[in-house]
């Protein structure tokens, strides 16, 4: 997990451990945190970043709608079908097996599908593959003071 | 003897914590770890801090007083990780945030909106610190009778300390070292233990009978003031004084009061408590107020209330969410290097917990079986350290013991020190802007005044506390990361108005419940757990006064910004 991520090499100011030490002690209130508003998205990077949210939220929406269902009807049934507490699997009674066991496997099976629709998105997004928009790969601009550092 | 177990999690945790002392030279070193942090390293960080005193030693103990419906608490825990993943850590993690009220700012921009979160940091912080170090207190007292405050005072000293040395690198190697503890040493008693009770008591344990009568003299040391509810006359001896008869009828039992109840003696009521073994106790739902409120009057429980599928969506609404908003969590987030894998540490954490949390179920059974007079001294959190030697009183009972305690200690620590480094945080950086040296000073002066806190609070009831600190955060930092990573038109204002209204209707009514006390009911209910109503109320107040304003300039950029992943080549601000 390298955290350049493949992009080219940047110049950084190279500072001994000892400066910063000293820096960091005396520069006063530590840096503040970015202003995110501070650099505008325009253009196609813009458009982008509102089809990537767009495709996310539906996502998003889907899969909190599953959990959401599974965690709202299974007290439901259990409520429902007192049954289930006389109705055994090894001994154990099934409505048990159903709050200790079960809610851990089904919710971890979401977190996995949750987790690669949502990398799906990224990653279709950035191949433009399902875009029909090639604008999207060359045309990035960021406006005022955050310069594009890493861009190739 | 016992008590030596600690030592070895004290000073690895000091070990550890002194490693990260050489690397640490900056703000965002101390704060997160300079983001260099691996999703599977993270996600046990991540679990490590999350696993506190309420799951090592709470879940459990909640069976055995309030039934096997207890088992959706960490239901909601884990899914508070599935919304994690869905709605807030790639996003919030693009922030480039270093805590949570750096998000506030850096999406509105307001300095003030980052001072309350700062103070909502703080309301949170005490709620949750003040019951770990309490339960650090309890279990010494059990496992080595030690006066209570020096449980307190080791683990305030040892988290502070940690923390001053190594800051946020430190924690994550601790914190991800006490996962794999914790795991091991909550996994291995319990299959110990399931072999060791025999097939009699397995099957007891599976179909409970209910606690009506005492099989052996047993006596009963009440934590709080408790009343009960005599059902027949009964014969106690009481402090060691002459046996006495008591009449039928409600009494109350004082805090401190050691009664020694005969053999064959009917079990006297507790209310707020379901007797264990009973209908209502097997049913897999919450009652109304098993929570920590109040179920029925004569804790008979009410297996058909209508209260009970209520009780258990309140439960799982406030955990989930609540979770979701925890800070201490989310700014484990910002540890990640990008987004991407703040996403996949959110996926593997719910695995890890999921597999954690199959074994409260085990200690909790047993418990009910073996140990049911904890229900009435309302010490039902020691039921997991008090379990092996219960079944074996020989040595091997004794190590067993020892292992847990260690885990439960290591629980404690892990959390504390999250935690701590959140309140630091919102002191130090939100707050009051110092630099390192003092950010580094923080924790010692916050954790001195956290075990003030705690010393006075001994006998408080501690599963409250955190619940209504899990309340809390889904009432105010929830609605903010939810509206903030998805909603464009959210304004300063509605920001400001809606956490605050979550916060008066979560903590403001809970602290009225408290002082007026509650009865049974819906009413009661929704008094107790509030999040059922304070979360939508928080959501539609910020929704409803952010309609009313226009955003801050550029604000649209500056949420748009947050989904734009770090595979291109705008590189995602620092």
């Amino acid at each position: 997990m390298s955290r350049d991520g493949g992009r080219a090499p940047r110049r950084v100011a190279v500072t001994s451990p000892q400066t910063r030490v000293a820096l960091a002690g005396r520069r006063g209130p530590p840096a503040r945190a970015p202003r995110l508003a501070a650099a505008r998205l325009v253009g196609a990077e813009r458009e982008r970043a509102e089809r990537i949210r767009r495709r996310q939220l539906g996502r998003a929406v889907t899969a909190l709608l599953a959990g959401a269902g599974f965690l709202v009807g299974l007290p439901l049934v259990l409520h429902l079908a007192p049954g289930l507490d006389a109705v055994r699997l090894l001994g154990v009674p099934v409505s048990w097996l159903a709050v200790a066991v079960l809610p851990y496997p089904v919710l971890s099976g979401l977190a996995w599908w949750q987790l690669r629709r949502a990398e799906a998105v990224e990653r279709g997004a950035a191949d433009g593959a399902h875009d029909g928009d090639g604008a999207s790969a060359a045309g990035a601009r960021v406006g005022v003071d955050d310069a594009p550092r890493g861009a190739p | 003897m016992t008590a030596l177990a600690v030592v070895p999690v004290v000073l690895a945790t000091l070990l550890i914590g002194a490693r990260g002392v050489a690397a640490m030279r900056t703000t965002s070193d101390f704060l997160v770890a300079s983001r260099r942090v691996s999703p599977a390293l993270n996600a046990a960080a991540v679990s490590g801090e999350y696993l506190s005193a309420a799951s090592f030693l709470g879940v459990a103990g909640l069976v055995v007083k309030g039934g096997v419906g207890a088992l959706w608490y960490p239901v909601g825990f884990t899914a508070g990780y599935l919304l994690m993943l869905t709605l807030v850590a790639a996003p919030m993690r693009r922030t480039g945030a270093l805590t949570v009220p750096d998000f506030a700012e850096a999406r509105l921009g307001s300095p003030l909106l980052r001072r309350l979160c700062a103070v909502i940091v703080l309301v949170i912080g005490c709620l949750y610190l003040v019951p770990q170090f309490t339960a650090a207190g309890q279990v010494l007292t059990l496992v080595a009778g030690a006066p209570y405050w020096v449980g307190v005072v080791v683990a305030g000293s040892v988290v502070s300390v940690t923390l001053a040395l190594g800051g946020m690198r430190a924690a994550t190697y601790v914190q991800a070292f006490q996962f794999l503890l914790k795991l091991l040493l909550f996994a291995v008693p319990a299959v110990w233990l399931l072999v060791a009770v025999g097939p009699q008591v397995r099957d007891r344990a599976l179909n409970p009978v209910e606690f009506t009568r005492f099989a052996d003299t047993t006596p009963v040391e009440f934590s709080l003031d408790t009343r009960i509810l005599l059902t027949e006359p009964v014969t106690v001896r009481i402090d060691g004084r002459e046996p006495t008869q008591l009449p039928a009828g409600p009494r109350t039992a004082e805090a401190g009061s050691r009664w020694e109840f005969p053999a064959g003696a009917a079990v006297p009521r507790v209310a707020g408590a379901v007797v264990p073994g009973s209908p209502g106790w097997q049913r897999p739902l919450l009652d109304a107020g098993s929570g920590g409120a109040g179920a029925g009057e004569d804790g008979s429980g009410d297996p058909a209330g209508g209260h009970a599928l209520l009780g258990t969506w309140s439960v799982l609404v406030a955990t989930a969410l609540g979770t979701m908003g925890l800070p201490h969590v989310l700014v484990r987030f910002h540890t990640s290097p990008d987004g991407r894998s703040a996403r996949r540490t959110a996926a593997i954490t719910v695995g890890f917990l999921g597999t954690f949390y199959l074994f409260p179920a085990v200690y909790g059974l047993l418990g009910a079986v073996l140990l049911p007079e904890l229900y009435l001294s309302g010490t039902t959190d020691t039921v997991v350290v008090a379990l092996p030697s219960r079944v074996d009183p020989g040595p091997l009972g004794d190590l067993f013991t020892a292992l847990l305690t260690a885990g439960a200690f290591a629980a404690f620590l892990a959390t504390s020190l999250g935690l701590l480094l959140a309140v630091s945080g919102a002191v130090a950086h939100d707050l009051v802007p110092t630099t390192l040296r003092g950010l580094r000073l923080t924790p010692l002066v916050a954790a001195a005044v956290i075990v003030l806190l705690a010393l006075p609070a001994a006998h408080l009831d501690v599963g409250a506390l955190v619940t209504s600190a899990f309340a809390v955060a889904a009432s105010t930092f929830c609605p903010l990361l939810v509206l903030g990573i998805w909603w464009r038109r959210l304004t300063t204002r509605g920001a400001l108005v809606g956490m605050t209204v979550g916060l008066v209707s979560s903590a403001g009514v809970m602290a009225a419940g408290l002082v007026a006390g509650l009865g049974p009911g819906v009413p009661a209910l929704l008094l107790a757990q509030p999040a059922l109503w304070s979360v939508p109320l928080a959501f539609t107040t910020m929704v409803a006064v952010s309609l009313r304003g226009a955003p801050p300039s550029g604000a649209a950029s500056a949420m748009l910004r947050l989904h734009l992943d770090e595979t291109r080549l705008l590189p995602a601000p620092r």
